[in-house]
């Protein structure tokens, strides 16, 4: 009996030091365990030497890695000072490290372009006088220490216009610099770059793409400026950056000990609320989704078209004409589909001003098509000599011959393909928020980073798109019936024929 | 009609089936072409239609040469019909509308004449009822008879056949030769490749025998299955209407003889019951008796069919002691065979055989249409 005493008085009293000693811990006692860093904002350079055997996790998203520490995945994340106030107010559960890891500066990063000298001195002449008049203080408190997620909003208006329009890059899906709130773009970095706008005559254009892609994308000239990019030497190196226009510390987070279990219908209730009511964000699915479908049916219809052509180009054997399709085939369906619209975007259309929405269009139109080819391909040799033989031997013209007597045949044998291949072109949509696309997924993507809730926005996500796929797949189906001929009624056949009795 | 003038013809692979072919086909004629395979016969029929690309020669065909550059094949193509070994017929249409369509999109018919002409055609081949069937629920006798009314739908004035009937089950080559066969009596300017000989020798009046890369020997009918001149030719003729075993020792494979033999029955169109009867007198000479007693067996069995007079004969020759086969046989089945009117049995002794057999049994089936 009085063992047992003892050992639960230990127990507790293990626990209680424990619990105490959470945010005494050091940083270097992490060495070896995961932590989580965002992916290119380069805070793990703060602590590498604390932690040589720490292999960091990569997240793109912040709430992403909220998840990961409360799953257990990492043991830690480091995050801006600024960004742990919003995640503490989502998740009381969270503590922050006493020993701070260090301090980032962030600047920004201007275009390879024409336009990069001109706004280099406008910018840093203008972080000089908001240093100067106390408009960097103003913002620092309202977006940073007094952050109010859902109230805090900046004026995105009154912009003349009379030197031009400048692209900006943010992140988008990231409080408190820069996220969505009622529909609208609002944070500090969109602050700030409006009040820019408004001294110097510009129109901001705003694009939401990931973290990681705003530096490349800069640096290729396809934006003017990308914001909150975090100075580091190897970034001098290549970018044009600003001064630093906000400086704070960086926090390393671990999970400590208070779990506020809310009732369960309750969260639920409360997440749902959250993910769709709130601000209309069910209004940014379906735009969304419309963003999906409409890029998914271009690719279809355009990719349709391309591939038929080429085919009909090259079906006779043409030696050229095939050894050059083959390379573009195994280039284009050899390339991960994200690398793909990534270099048509930043690369092949980087100097021009196409919209991601399009450069998507088109990377997907030449995927489908490539596929298209493929299919063909299939379907035109699944035919027997036989078939071409006899209606050569009829005296059929090549052209008689392809469409009345092939292509009907082929057709049967490529469309179940064809179907498959819309379904996997869907789901391979949704990786254009890489190149600023507000597509289904990215907006789930946003919503999350403003909610910190992942179970409605990715359901209803995964949802829309199994909607989207049942229909597509739905119609193709129906046309595939529609043009069997061995579905044909016989009126159809004699139809407007005199029948022998 | 046309005319073929020194054709060659090289295959990418250095063979050369056809090395200068002439020959004119005149109207009317029928034409069957035989002779070994590989010498060529379908590649000659091919060239006619330009299917196939001759290498050099000519082709002139109503005093057009088609195989000059910018003839239009597809007109020429339109006056020539041609039925394939395998049938061809298009898969996704139905049987009206593979007969139809090429009407309509080739001679620029109306639907209903079409439909008119397909439907006459479907009645004469003995097909009216499966107008809306589709290639694949017919048999293969029945999709060659559609094939045959698509190419009469056309009006060539030229029927290429490339053997009709050697993708067909034995028993679904009879109706598609009676259709040829009634088409020949129509007038129609036929070629036919064929491995049928007495299809060959009953539907045609030229035969064309074709061997050493061209066409070896041609005359009528009689001339070449009766009366052939050249040594090949006879070889060929001979080989066709004969069936040798060599059976030595005791092991030997009874099966692979009964399949041969089948199988020349079905070629020659022998009765089956007729070829039961000659099946069933070899076994009982040959294995059951001379084998059976002999110590050595040594026996050479030969079985011809005369297409003239319509005889199916058996010999077999022997070394060694006699046997009195029709004395010593307890076969029951054997005796009442022997026993009917339309068998004959000989027996008799070789005097000077060069390869030493000194017996021979001689038998004869008779056929009468019951």
């Amino acid at each position: 009996m009085k063992k047992a005493l003892l050992v639960i008085l230990t127990l507790i009293m293990a626990f209680g030091v424990f619990a105490s000693d959470i945010t005494a811990q050091s940083i270097a006692s992490f060495d070896g365990k995961p932590i989580g860093v965002q992916t290119a904002v380069l805070y793990e350079e703060l602590i590498m030497d604390k932690v040589p055997k720490t292999a960091f996790q990569y997240y793109t998203m912040p709430t992403d890695m909220i998840k990961a520490l409360t799953s257990g995945k990492i043991s830690a994340y480091l995050i801006e000072q600024v960004g742990f106030g919003v995640h503490k107010a989502n998740h009381p559960e969270l503590e922050v490290l006493d020993e701070i890891p260090g301090y980032i500066s962030a600047s920004m990063i201007i275009g390879n372009n024409e336009k990069q000298t001109t706004l280099l001195t406008q910018l840093d002449n203008f972080i000089a006088l908001c240093e100067a008049d106390g408009t960097s203080a103003y913002l620092y408190e309202y977006w940073i220490e007094d952050f109010d997620p859902i109230n805090d909003t900046c004026d995105i208006t009154g912009f003349t216009g009379e030197n031009g329009t400048i692209t900006v890059a943010v992140e988008g899906g990231y409080e408190p610099f820069s996220f969505v709130s009622n529909g609208k773009l609002a944070g500090y970095d969109v602050d700030f770059i409006c009040r820019f706008c408004r001294a110097y005559g510009y129109t901001p254009v705003f694009h939401e793409i990931p973290f990681e892609s705003i530096a490349p994308g800069v640096e290729t000239g396809k934006y003017d400026i990308g914001m909150n990019i975090v100075v580091s030497e190897e970034r001098n190196e290549t970018g044009t950056l600003t001064n630093t226009y906000y400086t704070c510390p960086v926090v390393m987070v671990v999970l400590g000990e208070e779990f506020v279990d809310v009732g369960f219908f309750e969260g639920l209730a409360n997440s749902f609320y959250k993910t769709f009511i709130r601000e209309n964000r069910w209004k940014m699915f379906v735009e969304g989704a419309g963003v999906t479908i409409l890029i998914t049916l271009t690719a279809i219809v355009f990719g349709t078209l391309l591939g038929f052509g080429i085919f009909m180009l090259i079906r006779k054997g043409n030696k050229i004409g095939n050894k050059i399709t083959d390379f573009f085939l195994w280039l284009i369906h050899g390339m991960p589909t994200v690398l793909l619209l990534m270099i048509l975007y930043y690369i092949v259309f980087g100097k021009s001003r196409l919209s991601g929405m399009w450069v998507s269009a088109i990377g997907f139109a030449l995927m489908f098509g490539c596929s298209v080819i493929d299919m063909l391909r299939v379907g035109y040799n699944a035919i027997s000599r036989g078939q071409f033989e006899a209606s050569t031997a009829l005296g059929y013209s090549d052209t008689q011959r392809f469409f009345k007597v092939i292509l009907p045949q082929a057709a049967q044998h490529f469309l179940p393909i064809f179907k498959n291949e819309v379904v996997t072109l869907i789901k391979e949509t949704s990786v254009v928020g890489y190149i600023a696309v507000l597509d289904l997924t990215k907006i789930s993507d946003l919503v999350r980073s403003r909610t910190y809730e992942a179970f409605f926005a990715l359901m209803m996500t995964a949802i829309m798109y199994f909607v989207i796929e049942t229909v597509l797949t739905y119609i193709v189906k129906r046309i595939n019936i529609k043009i069997d001929p061995k579905r044909r009624s016989q009126a159809k056949i004699l139809k407007g024929i005199k029948e022998w009795e | 009609m046309i005319e073929i003038k020194h054709l060659r013809k090289e295959f990418d692979d250095n063979t050369v089936p056809l090395k200068d072919v002439n020959l004119v086909i005149n109207k009317g004629d029928v034409i069957a072409v035989i002779g070994p395979s590989g010498t060529g016969k379908s590649t000659l029929l091919r060239c006619i239609n330009m299917l196939t690309e001759p290498t050099s020669g000519n082709i002139i065909v109503d005093g057009e040469d088609i195989t000059e550059r910018g003839c239009d094949l597809n007109e020429v193509r339109k006056k020539m019909g041609m039925v394939f070994q395998s049938f061809n017929l298009f898969g996704h249409l139905t049987v009206i509308e593979n007969i139809m369509n090429p009407q309509i999109t080739l001679l620029g018919k109306t639907r209903q004449a079409a439909y008119d002409r397909a439907m006459e055609l479907l009645s004469s081949v003995g097909l009216s009822a499966k107008v809306f069937a589709y290639p694949d629920e017919l048999s293969g006798g029945q999709q060659q008879r559609i094939a045959i009314a698509r190419t009469l739908a056309m009006d060539p004035e030229i029927i290429l056949f490339d053997e009709p009937t050697s993708a067909l089950d034995p028993s679904m080559i009879g109706e598609v030769q009676s259709v040829i066969k009634l088409l020949a009596k129509t007038g129609r300017t036929m070629m036919i490749v064929t491995h049928e000989m007495d299809f060959a020798r009953k539907v045609a009046n030229r035969i064309l025998f074709m061997d050493d890369g061209g066409i070896y020997e041609e005359g009528t009918p009689k001339q070449i299955f009766e009366h052939p001149q050249r040594e090949k030719t006879r070889k060929f003729i001979q080989r066709l209407s004969s069936l040798s075993y060599r059976i030595q020792g005791i092991d030997f494979d009874v099966e692979a003889m009964n399949e041969e033999l089948q199988g020349y029955g079905e070629k020659l169109l022998i009765e089956s019951e007729r070829l039961a009867k000659l099946s069933l007198a070899l076994e009982e000479i040959c294995i059951n008796t001379i084998a059976d007693y002999s110590e050595d067996p040594d026996i050479i069995a030969t079985v011809e069919y005369a297409e003239k007079g319509d005889v199916l004969a058996l010999h077999i020759k022997y070394k060694g002691k006699y046997f009195d086969v029709k004395g010593e046989m307890d076969s029951k089945l054997f005796a009442s065979l022997l026993a009917e009117s339309t068998t004959v049995y000989t027996e008799s002794t070789v005097a000077d055989d060069p390869e030493g057999y000194v017996n021979r049994i001689d038998m004869k089936f008779n056929w009468v249409e019951e």
